[in-house]
């Protein structure tokens, strides 16, 4: 064996490092069986959990596929799910609207048909503010009743 | 990305230096093998994907952070249960000794001389004494320099220092050994 005694030169430091280290291998080589086999288990146990991310990963990548259909393609869908989670809102307000401009209509048709009844019978508006015609009405309810 | 056979080579080729770098450092049979199994746990599970080019020194640093953690369990465990140290002191003897009793009874080639296979067992458990006797931050450095081979930019990188502290931690760690190696005769 060849004697060398590492002072301050670093190339005599590295091979006397390297020397060292090349025992130690000799004795990482030569372990137990147990042990060994042990190593071996454990090296299983972290390719078995590599494997567990492959279908997983895959799993990923179908679910974003679905998602990009069901948002019209449109990338990541950042955007556009923030578009889409406004539209139910944007249909409430224009429902909310046509109601009541349904509802204003139909007030002003009725409103129409009365005036249009009136204006169009025999007796004149004048009649209904005559105090004597309104008792003559009432007086003649009576009498149906 | 490491293909699963990359993986398994790779792991395969570090597991038992890792190992026995782990027993250097917590002189635990089961804690080294604890720590080397999280490591390449943690390894798979976040660096998985990585080149394969990048694994040893990424493997590294995780058995580095792991071999730490593991210290810094023990600590918290001990000031919890300080009523139980001497029963985990004479356990953890019990396994360094089991350890070296192990070292001593490798050799089993029937071509070398029963002789020269006792003073390579002796040379070697001098070797991994004067190892373990080394001050923590020089016994990394010296082991991932010249065991598993890195350069001093990915010993620094992994140690998380510079590359002058890699270098000063090395060439004393190489002093401490060539010195107390060359007191018990042995001499490289």
């Amino acid at each position: 064996m060849k004697h060398s005694t590492p002072h301050s030169d670093p190339f005599l430091q590295d091979r006397y490092g390297r020397a060292v280290a090349a025992r130690l291998s000799e004795a990482a080589d030569t372990l137990p069986y147990d042990i060994s086999e042990r190593l071996r288990a454990a090296r299983e146990q972290a390719l078995d959990l590599h494997r567990s991310f492959k279908p997983a990963e895959q799993a990923n990548v179908i679910a974003q596929g679905g998602a990009a259909s069901l948002s019209l393609g449109g990338g990541d869908g950042g955007l556009w799910h923030r578009l889409a989670g406004l539209v139910p809102l944007l249909l409430l307000i224009a429902g909310l609207i046509a109601v009541n401009l349904l509802d204003d209509e139909f007030l002003a048709q009725d409103l129409a048909e009365i005036d249009a009844a009136i204006l169009t019978d025999d007796l004149p508006p004048a009649a209904y503010t005559d105090p004597g015609f309104v008792q003559f009405l009432k007086s003649r309810l009576e009498q149906n009743q | 990305m490491a293909s699963e056979r990359e993986l398994s080579d790779f792991l395969k080729s570090v597991e038992k230096r890792a190992f026995k770098r782990s027993v250097y450092h917590v002189r635990n049979d089961e804690a080294a093998l604890d720590i080397v199994q999280d490591s390449m746990m943690k390894l798979v599970e976040h660096y998985g994907h990585k080149p394969v080019e990048e694994l040893p020194m990424l493997f590294q640093r995780i058995l580095s952070n792991c071999t730490l953690d593991w210290f810094r369990r023990q600590k918290t465990r001990n000031a919890l249960f300080s009523n139980l140290s001497d029963f985990e002191t004479d356990e953890l003897d019990g396994d360094f000794d089991l350890l070296e009793a192990l070292d001593t009874s490798e050799g089993t080639t029937q071509t070398e001389s029963a002789e020269k296979l006792t003073e390579r067992a002796q040379v070697l458990h001098a070797i991994e004494q004067e190892i373990q006797e080394l001050p923590p931050r020089q016994r990394e450095a010296f082991l991932m320099r010249y065991w598993e081979d890195l350069d001093v930019a990915e010993t620094a990188a992994a140690m998380g220092c510079s590359e002058g502290s890699v270098k000063t931690h090395c060439s004393r760690a190489v002093q401490a050994l060539s010195k107390a190696l060359k007191a018990k005769g042995i001499r490289l």
